[in-house]
């Protein structure tokens, strides 16, 4: 009855009569938000740890990420890291695949390592109550994987059959290839093993991998969710990290990312009804300064359904039902891509449009309402993110992982704000380089390649 | 009884098996037949504005294949106070994120926006379920990107449409359920504006949809919003929903796909399923955590590890067009399985089918079921972590059993379920007799054109 009343009164103050539809509603300014304090220290033996307090689920989230992504591949063995990552989890000294497998489920958990272009990820969780077990299960992963060889010889076949597959969707043929043509003999060009690579594939070397790269010195473990107390978890952690031995890793010296240059590479798939277009350049690393100012850029170039070129390519000419840019950003470097499938028939025009929207961000200044609406877009898919355990920890894991400064998350909405649009304008245009952006298409090459003929000379591969 | 404003408060003190989380509840009709549930949960200033439909790919009529899901896509082109392009900006500008989808049995539509700006998705839902601007421009415009959708998502990938337009054929007698959702280019071409406005009347009226707010939000006031925005939007009569049952002595359909974009073959089988919320409803669900369900999986174990056969697996009730939350029944209970190309899809096929034979036969163990019920708390608990998951489990519950409380009992009822339960439905339901079979090949190239 209470409530009977409660919204009668409600209904009054504010009825369909008095309210104006014709705007959207006044809203009153976003309470603010913290982030749960997050305590971080370091193991002797080198070993960062990160702890974060989140008690809102009964569970806990964990990553345990080392420098060891798929830039460290041996040139000829392309997917090594991915296939190191992959097999951790297939066996250890003390377990059998199907014993962590089944450890795993008793207690709620998950655990599966993978790569990126510059880490290895051990990423997994499980309900809070048997936090020790899954972190003694993450550590026997870690620290005594077997690599038994019947799994090694498993992973290469499903892989490769895996591999054919991804081989059949245009856009992983897209990706494969404009990552080879910006990147060049730098180790961010190769994505994916290649069927030679993993024929050559054997347990020996996914061993040498792990041995020289998943040492604790090397990585970092984040722990967040409901956990026991602080002294408890540092305890638990001690106990089964504390004697993993520190061991001296030796990087490879750096690759150079090769300058921005026009190339048209045309991945011949006959019989595809639709071109899948990649266009963009290498741009800069996570960590620099101008990282964010680009990033607002691309937004509004081609970030959400709002964006200057959906509203061109998808509303206004109807060329395509995706339509989208970002940046790929890494350690070292990133990718500023473009990407839209569209028909066969309107390959040109799309192209000069996308070109064309691609290269206005950096000649001309955005507008102060484009500016703030794309900050609030930002920002808001920011505090998006952290309704979950698993998007606040993989948050955390970029922090880490980039090298990123301590501060990183709770100063993000404060620097985004801060962004100026001169300094959109002047990343933009640093980045951006009219006439050199790398065009990988996928296509029916008899019905789309003279199309492209007019984006420069077009190579056409398999 | 028939009161304005009638406010249900069902308080949920029940646990979620053990584990202590439990969704609030509040649900509430208005006077025009719109179902509004809240569910307050302030642990991120973030609310998800979430709007059900009770209309999707199952009502369309002959003729007008894909109806449902263009339809869905005019949703998007515009109303009287938001006009063409203002609600994908104003809700992006505003920091949120939106969407739409269209099932076999309803369609939803949702903005997750900041939670301060909980107002913004109410205007932008109750001006488009008001004053909906169809016209001709708008409906060849979206012809187009819905041509362009079926490009992307199902002409040019590999096993799309043999799964999306000859499986349904298989797996159902009804055309109802049978035909594509998608839709074919003939019938797209077909839609007129008349369709378009008759079908908005029908099914988009308040007292065919469900409003839940979720997230961080104060019931009182946003009670308030819902009742100034949406409160004098007319109903229109209840509509009518088509007749679903399949004949009770079909056949299973079995068909061999070429497929001219795939590279590895797979196999889809089938075998039609309980009715929703019945007893064997839940048995069937355990049985596909035990053969599906993560790592320790009787799929993963003897079939990608044992027999190094498949090389990977979807399975559900309802797939492949939804999960056991959104089944409907009819429906099958149906798998996809990617497998090496030193097996035909049949053998494979037959595999899967020997694991449920064991089943039938040896039943399961406890130990082995009680890993099953973790993995299911464990799954259940994470996907309850996202307010948009909350608000489409809330309103599935209403549309479909008229409980949105269900949120927090229902994990019970299939932990509950018995060895004995599961080696039951094993029998009844997955034998080969009942069993449909789409088998996908990859063409050999030179039949590519």
């Amino acid at each position: 009855m209470r409530h009977f009343l409660v919204v009668l009164i409600a209904a009054a103050a504010l009825s369909a009569q008095t309210l104006d539809r014709t705007k959207p509603p006044e809203t009153q300014p976003l309470p603010a938000f913290k982030l749960p304090p997050v305590y971080e220290t370091k193991l002797t033996n080198g070993l960062g740890i990160v702890l974060v307090e989140d008690p809102r689920f009964p569970l806990i989230s964990v990553r345990l990420t080392f420098a060891a992504g798929s830039k460290f591949d041996p040139k000829d063995l392309p997917g090594l890291a991915e296939s190191t990552a992959a097999l951790l989890t297939e066996g250890t000294a003390k377990r059998t695949s199907r014993q962590l497998a089944e450890e795993l489920a008793s207690i709620g958990g998950a655990l599966n390592g993978r790569s990126t272009g510059d880490t290895l990820v051990l990423a997994g969780g499980s309900l809070a109550e048997h936090s020790s077990k899954l972190v003694e299960l993450v550590a026997d992963v870690a620290r005594n994987a077997a690599f038994p060889k019947d799994e090694v010889e498993l992973r290469k076949q499903n892989r490769l059959q895996n591999l054919l597959q991804q081989q059949s969707e245009p856009a992983f043929l897209a990706e494969e290839k404009f990552a080879a043509v910006l990147y060049g003999s730098h180790p961010y060009s190769r994505i994916a093993p290649t069927a030679a690579s993993l024929e050559k594939l054997d347990g020996s070397a996914v061993k040498a991998f792990r041995d020289a790269r998943i040492v604790p010195n090397n990585g970092v473990l984040i722990l967040l969710g409901k956990l026991p107390s602080r002294a408890a978890t540092l305890k638990l952690i001690e106990a089964n990290f504390g004697s993993w031995q520190r061991k001296e890793i030796s990087d490879p010296p750096a690759s150079a990312v090769p300058e921005a240059k026009r190339q048209v590479v045309l991945v011949n798939r006959p019989g595809s009804v639709q071109a899948d277009i990649r266009a963009g350049q290498v741009a800069i690393s996570r960590q620099s300064p101008e990282y964010l100012p680009l990033v607002v850029g691309t937004t509004i170039l081609g970030g959400g359904a709002s964006s200057r070129l959906f509203n061109n390519i998808r509303e206004k000419k109807g060329y395509a039902y995706s339509v989208h840019s970002y940046v790929d950003a890494r350690r070292e470097s990133s990718a500023l891509t473009a990407v839209t499938q569209v028909r066969n028939e309107v390959v040109e025009p799309a192209m000069k449009d996308l070109l064309g929207e691609l290269e206005t961000i950096g000649k001309e200044r955005v507008s102060p309402e484009e500016l703030t609406s794309v900050k609030n877009y930002m920002s808001g898919r920011f505090v998006m993110g952290l309704e979950s355990q698993n998007g606040l920890i993989e948050q955390l894991n970029l922090v880490k992982s980039m090298a990123l400064p301590n501060d990183y998350l709770e100063t993000y909405t404060t620097r985004l704000r801060s962004v100026e649009p001169d300094q959109i304008e002047r990343a933009a245009a640093k980045y951006i380089s009219p006439g050199k952006a790398a065009i990988v298409v996928v296509g029916d090459a008899e019905k789309i390649g003279k199309s492209l003929e007019k984006f420069g000379k077009v190579e056409v591969v398999k | 009884m028939k009161t304005h404003f009638f406010t249900l408060l069902l308080l949920a003190p029940r646990f979620l098996n053990g584990a202590e989380v439990s969704v609030p509840v509040e649900k509430y009709t208005l006077s025009n037949g719109m179902r509004v549930i809240l569910s307050q949960d302030k642990a991120v200033p973030v609310v998800s504005v979430y709007l059900m439909y009770g209309v999707g790919a199952r009502s369309e009529e002959k003729g007008r294949t894909g109806f449902a899901h263009l339809f869905e896509h005019m949703m998007f082109q515009g109303s009287a106070n938001a006009p063409k392009g203002v609600h994908f900006k104003t809700v992006e500008s505003n920091g949120g994120n939106l969407n739409g989808s269209t099932h076999q049995d309803y369609t939803d539509y949702f903005e997750v926006l900041p939670s301060n700006k909980v107002a913004i998705g109410l205007w932008l839902e109750s001006d488009r379920m008001r004053s909906l601007a169809i016209t001709d421009e708008n409906l060849t415009n979206q012809k187009e990107a819905v041509k362009q959708e079926r490009r992307l998502s199902f002409d040019n990938q590999p096993y799309a449409t043999a799964i999306v337009d000859h499986w349904p054929q298989l797996a159902f007698k009804n055309w109802q359920s049978s035909h594509s959702l998608i839709g074919s280019y003939e019938d797209l071409n077909a839609a007129s504006v008349k369709d378009v406005s008759t079908f908005f009347k029908t099914y988009y009226a308040p007292n065919n949809a469900i409003l839940v707010l979720s997230g961080d939000i104060d019931n009182v006031a946003v009670k308030k919003l819902i009742q100034a925005y949406f409160g004098d939007i007319p109903s229109q009569p209840q509509p009518k929903h088509p007749d679903l049952s399949e004949p009770p002595d079909a056949a299973p359909g079995s068909k061999v796909y070429k497929d001219a974009l795939a590279n590895v073959p797979g196999v889809v089988a089938g075998y039609p399923g309980p009715k929703r919320r019945s007893a064997d409803y839940y048995a069937l669900a355990m049985l596909d955590v035990l053969m599906t369900g993560g790592e320790s999986s009787r799929f993963q174990l003897n079939l990608i590890k044992g027999k190094q056969s498949v090389v990977s697996y979807e399975a559900n009730l309802g797939w492949p067009f939804g999960d056991a939350s959104d089944y409907k029944d009819p429906n099958v209970y149906a798998m996809f399985l990617i497998h090496k190309p030193n097996f035909t899809g049949r053998q494979i096929a037959d595999q899967a089918q020997e694991e449920f034979t064991k089943i039938q036969k040896e039943g399961v163990d406890m130990k082995e079921l009680t890993r099953a019920r973790t993995f299911l708390l464990a799954s259940r608990l994470n996907s309850l972590q996202s307010s948009l998951t909350r608000a489409k489990l809330l309103a599935q519950y209403e549309l479909f059993d008229g409980k949105p409380e269900l949120i927090n009992t229902e994990l019970g009822f299939f932990t509950a379920v018995t060895p004995e339960q599961i080696q039951a439905v094993a029998k009844k339901y997955l034998t080969p007799e009942k069993r449909s079979v789409l088998e996908i090949v990859p063409a050999p190239k030179e039949a590519k054109k």
